[in-house]
């Protein structure tokens, strides 16, 4: 093609840029500047999707924007008098920008995509929480199935209520351990990985249980 | 795929749009016209047309107004509420065909079946002729012009069987689907909050007919962003209406044994009236529920007043409050930091309804445009939109309940979380579980529930063709993929050999393509039916005609027929007269047929008669 940006050859990791205007392409799905919608050669992976390094932490507020501005150009409600092809291009494009926003916008589900595609062990290779974890689960788990039908106001109720803050306070401290453990970047086959597959499963457990005691928690309102 | 191409988009102008909202209730349609969506309405009429079919013993079903009204002096072969069978199987509708006034069974795909007067009819079906009817009207009111597309709305809460019969209905309706939308979505965008508000946290609390939905959306630069939805498809106005039968029940109950309070007229009458006493307090403080069923011998009178209607549904309108906990504990949010509240459904005409939804939010609620025809409106301003007429507004709706795959022991491993936004994609991989698996059943779900069991089954599929190996060796890669009318497909792949399986999900109380093709074409068929009767009707008066012709001629003529003809003409002057009244066209046509040749003779006769007349005394140079 001959023109001073194309000339430049693309290195591994360095986004394309667009055949039509030229520009820098921040998503393989369509160029932000002329508004050309593209059908990626490959499948992006989530953070190629949203033209973000791979990197454990992600700004959730510039992801949202990012959404709405890839949303504003490849949108199948757009295309619905467009022909066939761009029709399912829009469609196609979205799918995959949503299953990526799904992935990167919710904590645990990124994590655990890094963790896979970094080389380490999936959710069924490596189901063991860590060590100083297993007392804590089953003592708070007897506490929740007494609370489990009993009245509102009760003494197995009243119990739990500080349980919910306790747990957040160690979801933290876990996000905080796993943070540490994948940033910078672990190699293949570092112990770092399993450590963070662990800390993964243990913030899925206390997550679970969160989950649990919010039900109890709106059945408890709504027998008022 | 068997679609049937519809070629309707000739002759009409791609820009003219319909947005149709399918109640439980009632069902209306709504335009885009000078910059603003409005409620298509015939003269004088409000445009809302009751969701009720009326099948009478003999002749055409009814739909619309005059089912309604007839329904009331012959509740027994009536139906309502038709969208609560929607996509359900027998075990789902066992409370609602308390009263039914026909008999309903399950087909072995699990397909429900209403008999009615001996002719087999699916919800889908019945919804189809309450959108054919709606449409109909519509576009005559529209100036006769066919407008065959349309965006469609359903509960948001509506889960993947119920969004294909919708889809479904209004194939067998002839309507081109322009998109499936969510009701209280749509209504978001009737307020046309991107243009008064600055943006924030939206509300939308949908409590219709049959259905509750509680959706929570942030709007940011004319994106509307459903944040999360939840709801009910067995919570609604009917519940209401229940409740106050149940009040009518319990008082005839020393009078009348089960049998006699399960009469179908009856239950329907009852209904009837507790819906319009239901009705007349919410402006009053108190209502009679009056019927009468003249053949049990029954005039009901009872007075209920607005308190004891209160105490009545103070459980259910708590459970519409659940809902909203959900909502905004899924959004994760505090009722605090809602910015506006939109009411929608009818049932949110109900002074407690309105009270606790406010008092819940701590904010007064918009209720400025027609509750039950700001869904209608709403989907009308989406086909607008898809139509190509605006940019500056999108809408980014969600999956409202996740879908899954059973996994070994019964578990559900989820591909696709709840309130996920549309359209949407996954993968998620799965292996073989014993030593040389050639196979994998896959048992797709939705639902919340940690065991399948517990969920609904939206289909099954097997991939075939594993090469054997070690168990856990295979790498199968199942995909979902979400369109934006919130429908799944599913594909499998076992990625050794690529073996793949495209699965169309056999849907479990759906119809198949199959089904819906058989359908359009037994619907040809009537339609077929229908015009050639008329044809033979008309050539029926036309062989009559000639019958009287050829009498008259014979009379005449007679004499100058040879015996051979004679008898051919008299026998074929036999057949016409048993045939001129037949409404089978090919009988009429072969009559008149033979008519016509076995009167050539006599015709022929006769010109020879004209002729010789005509000629009489002329010279052949003068002819």
């Amino acid at each position: 093609m001959g023109s001073p940006g194309s000339e430049r050859a693309p290195s591994a990791g360095d986004a394309a840029s667009c055949p039509y205007c030229e520009r820098r392409l921040e998503t393989p799905f369509c160029c932000v500047s002329c508004e050309q919608l593209f059908r990626p050669e490959r499948e992006p992976t989530p953070f190629e999707a949203f033209g973000l390094p791979l990197n454990y932490g992600v700004d959730c507020a510039e992801l949202e924007r990012r959404l709405l501005r890839y949303s504003r150009l490849v949108h199948p409600d757009f295309f619905v008098t467009a022909s066939e092809d761009q029709r399912l291009i829009a469609e196609e494009n979205t799918a995959a920008l949503n299953g990526a926003f799904e992935i990167l916008s919710d904590h645990a589900r990124r994590s655990d995509w890094l963790i896979t595609a970094l080389g380490g062990p999936s959710a069924g290779d490596e189901k063991q929480l860590p060590q100083e974890f297993l007392m804590e689960v089953l003592e708070w788990g007897e506490g929740i199935e007494q609370a489990r039908g009993a009245p509102a106001g009760s003494e197995a109720r009243t119990a739990l209520e500080p349980l919910a803050a306790t747990l957040e306070k160690r979801r933290k401290e876990s996000y905080r351990e796993l943070n540490a453990s994948l940033v910078p970047p672990p190699e293949l086959g570092d112990e770092r990985l399993t450590q963070a597959r662990r800390l993964l499963n243990a913030i899925r457990y206390l997550d679970r249980t969160l989950e649990g005691l919010e039900a109890l928690r709106l059945e408890q309102t709504s027998s008022h | 795929m068997g679609y049937i191409e519809l070629d309707v988009l000739n002759n009409a102008d791609p820009s003219v749009v319909m947005g149709i909202d399918l109640g439980t209730t009632n069902s209306l349609a709504a335009t885009w016209r000078d910059g603003r969506p409005i409620v298509i309405r015939p003269e004088g009429g409000s445009g809302s047309i009751p969701s009720v079919i009326r099948f009478p013993p003999d002749g055409k079903p009814v739909v619309g107004r005059k089912a309604r009204e007839q329904a009331i002096a012959d509740p027994a072969h009536t139906i309502f509420s038709i969208k609560r069978f929607m996509g359900r199987g027998l075990e789902d509708v066992r409370d609602d065909l308390v009263g039914f006034p026909f008999p309903v069974t399950e087909t072995a795909d699990g397909l429900l079946q209403i008999d009615v007067h001996g002719r087999s009819v699916t919800p889908q079906e019945l919804s189809s002729m309450i959108l054919m009817r709606v449409h109909d009207i519509a576009c005559r009111t529209q100036g006769g012009e066919q407008i065959p597309r349309a965006v469609i709305t359903v509960p948001a809460y509506f889960d993947d069987a119920q969004r294909q019969a919708t889809r479904d209905a209004a194939r067998l309706a002839g309507i081109e689907v322009m998109r499936i939308i969510n009701e209280p979505t749509a209504a978001s965008l009737a307020y046309g909050l991107d243009r008064t508000a600055e943006g924030g946290r939206i509300v939308v609390y949908d409590l219709g007919g049959g259905t509750l939905d509680v959706s929570i959306l942030s709007l940011e630069e004319g994106v509307f962003r459903v944040l999360a939805t939840t709801g009910d498809t067995r919570l609604g106005g009917d519940d209401i209406d229940r409740a106050l039968v149940g009040l009518i029940t319990e008082s005839l109950a020393d009078k009348l044994g089960e049998e006699e309070l399960a009469d179908p007229g009856l239950q329907q009458a009852a209904r009837l009236a507790a819906e319009r006493c239901k009705i007349e307090l919410s402006t009053h403080p108190e209502a009679e529920i009056a019927f009468i069923v003249p053949h049990e011998n029954i005039h009901f009178r009872r007075r209920v007043t607005r308190d004891e209607f209160e105490d009545l549904i103070g459980e259910l309108v708590e459970r519409t409050l659940d809902a909203c906990r959900r909502a905004l504990s899924d959004a994760g949010l505090a009722a605090e930091e809602i910015d506006e509240v939109v009411l929608v459904g009818g049932s949110t005409r109900i002074p407690m309804v309105r009270a606790r939804v406010e008092a819940f939010f701590g904010r007064l609620p918009h209720t400025e445009l027609n509750p039950d025809e700001v869904v209608a409106l709403g989907a009308a301003v989406q086909a607008h939109v898809l139509a190509g007429g605006s940019r500056d507004m999108l809408l980014l709706d969600v999956i409202p309940l996740s879908l899954g795959v059973e996994t070994m022991g019964g578990a559900v491993s989820k591909v696709i979380l709840r309130n996920s936004t549309i359209p949407c994609q996954a993968t998620e991989g799965f292996t073989t579980y014993t030593d040389g698996q050639t196979g994998i059943d896959f048992n797709v779900v939705q639902g919340e529930r940690e065991l399948a069991a517990d969920c609904r089954s939206l289909g099954k599929f097997n991939l075939k063709g594993i090469p054997p190996m070690p168990a856990g060796m295979a790498r199968v890669m199942v995909r979902f993929h979400v369109d934006a009318d919130g429908l799944l497909r599913v594909t499998a792949r076992e990625e050794s050999t690529g073996q793949s399986a495209d699965i169309e999900i056999h849907p479990k109380h759906g119809l198949s393509d199959a089904d819906v093709d058989r359908m359009l074409e037994e619907s040809l068929e009537f339609a077929r039916q229908d015009y050639e009767a008329g044809l033979a009707a008309n050539l029926g008066t036309e062989l009559g005609t000639m019958l009287r012709a050829c009498e008259r001629n014979l009379e005449v003529a007679r004499e100058q027929l040879d015996p051979e003809s004679l008898a051919e003409l008299e026998e074929a002057m036999a057949a016409a007269r048993s045939a001129k009244d037949k409404t089978i066209l090919a009988e009429v046509q072969a009559a008149r047929d033979a008519l016509e040749q076995a009167s050539m003779p006599l015709a022929a006769a006769l010109m020879d008669d004209v002729a010789k007349a005509a000629l009489s005394g002329k010279k052949l140079d003068e002819v």
